[in-house]
């Protein structure tokens, strides 16, 4: 009998396990590749020396595995202005409602200068910068977790590599399929971050649907066994899977918040603008019980609510304030409830999916981690 | 939309795409925010004005939505450039 967890996105990729590990930490990606799944990594907060630093680190570690490169294109882009035009023009009821809090929580003026201020998504060229070094290195795999690769598909493909498209919504994933994706992403609500209004167990069979032979990969609450299984039952190759590895022991996360994500539920997740002025889901913090409570006004766009909570989130972390301290966090954060080695973590996905695949095959579904 | 740095090394070509001026379209928009620690989605909707830019090469094409009628809360300018590929038309 052919093995359900042997799909196609295994052959497009040429891995053991339909298993995408979206991570911001190489020794992750690296782990999650030697364990037989795939990884992707995030390339996005990175200057371009970084990105290819990292690409040629994850090549000699993985003797010729292949991995990815994940990037965030912009699609839209107001008028621009410098940090502080940008500063002038937050109303000053904000800024009062900020100092207010900073005040009660004694907040101090941070140590380093606010990160939030390297407003990369303003410059169009920054990206450019970060995709040219991904197509000089041929990265085996170009994700791209937001904006549409549409015109960057030939130069890539000309160059060996496979682009993945993010989507959260179907009209994006038909776009992005019929301009020739490799596999398409199709990222449900429930997810960390960026996410849009559909839920996973819309937006995933919703896209199956339309995607012919094109592999999807269903993202978003995906944190065990039986999401995968469930994704594979929804018309998915594969998972995308984000939070789970945040709480690895290869994760050079603060321990501080890998200590929240192995104690957070579903509830402890909040889809916000308060953090960034885009809409993303994150751990529950001070910070966003602030901007929640009677009396706090509206949340600015992007990037004005960047900048007024650039001075806090830099202070939190700088000073480890925990109440402060959040992370991009997806509803399944509520299933990561340990810190433990990667290859750990893909064995048990493995063996909980072949679990739930065959329980619900003879009727005694999965109900409780294996 | 013209980027903050001097001595960018990209080449922006402006034009003009009559075909598109006037259309009505929705834009899927946002990008990476905080120097791509994370990113975002803003949804728009307006007109175009058939004014582009195509950035770099190959082109990266962006049009000029204006008249916004949708926009994110507390948006403050009536226009964006919206990236080719994310936007959408009505009749699609």
């Amino acid at each position: 009998m052919a093995d359900p967890l042997y799909t196609k996105l295994c052959d497009l990729i040429g891995v053991q396990y339909p298993i995408v590990a979206f991570t911001p930490f190489r020794e992750v990606a690296a782990a999650v590749i030697e364990a037989g799944a795939f990884a992707v990594l995030a390339g996005a907060p990175q200057e371009p020396d970084r990105i290819a630093e990292d690409i040629r680190w994850l090549r000699q570690r993985l003797g010729g595995k292949p991995f990815g490169i994940d990037l965030l294109l912009p699609s839209s882009a107001p008028p621009v202005g410098t940090i502080e035009e940008l500063q002038a023009q937050i109303p000053e009821g904000h800024r009062r409602f900020v100092e207010a809090m900073k005040e009660r929580h004694r907040i101090p003026q941070p140590k380093n200068p606010p990160e939030h201020y390297n407003l990369g998504w303003i410059n169009q060229d920054r990206a450019r910068r970060q995709l040219d070094v991904a197509l000089e290195e041929r990265v085996p795999v170009l994700a791209f977790g937001l904006g549409s690769p549409a015109f960057i598909l030939e130069a890539a493909h000309s160059r060996g590599i496979k682009v993945f498209g993010l989507v959260g919504k179907p009209r994006q994933a038909k776009r992005e399929i019929e301009a020739g994706v490799d596999a398409i992403i199709a990222q449900g609500s429930d997810a960390a971050g960026h996410t849009g209004s559909i839920g996973t167990f819309s937006i995933v069979p919703a896209v199956a649907a339309i995607a012919g032979e094109t592999p999807v990969i269903a993202a978003g609450g995906v944190t065990t066994g039986r999401h995968l299984a469930a994704a594979l039952c929804l018309g998915a190759a594969g998972v995308w899977t984000g939070t789970l590895w945040l709480a690895t022991e290869e994760a050079d996360e603060a321990p501080v918040l890998k200590q929240k994500l192995v104690a957070a539920s579903a509830e402890d997740t909040v889809h916000s603008t308060c953090i960034s002025g885009f809409s993303m889901r994150v751990l529950r913090c001070a910070w966003t019980e602030e901007w929640e409570a009677p009396g706090a006004p509206e949340p600015l766009s992007a990037p004005y609510q960047l900048i007024l909570g650039a001075e806090v989130h830099q202070a939190a972390k700088d000073y480890t304030i925990e109440p402060f301290m959040t992370e991009a966090a997806g509803q399944g954060v509520g299933f990561v409830t340990a810190v433990r080695p990667v290859r750990e973590v893909v064995q048990a996905l493995v063996d909980e999916a072949r679990a739930a695949l065959e329980g619900a095959a003879s009727g005694s579904p999965v109900t409780t981690p294996g | 939309m013209a980027p903050a740095d001097a001595g960018d090394a990209y080449p922006m070509r402006p034009g003009f795409d009559g075909a598109m001026a006037g259309r009505v379209a929705e834009c899927e928009g946002g990008g990476p925010a905080a120097g791509g620690a994370f990113g975002g989605r803003e949804e728009f909707a307006g007109t175009l004005t058939g004014e582009y830019v195509d950035h770099g090469d190959p082109p990266w094409r962006w049009y000029r939505l204006v008249g916004l009628s949708r926009k994110p809360a507390s948006y403050p300018w009536d226009a964006v450039w919206c990236e080719s590929g994310s936007l959408f038309f009505a009749d699609e």
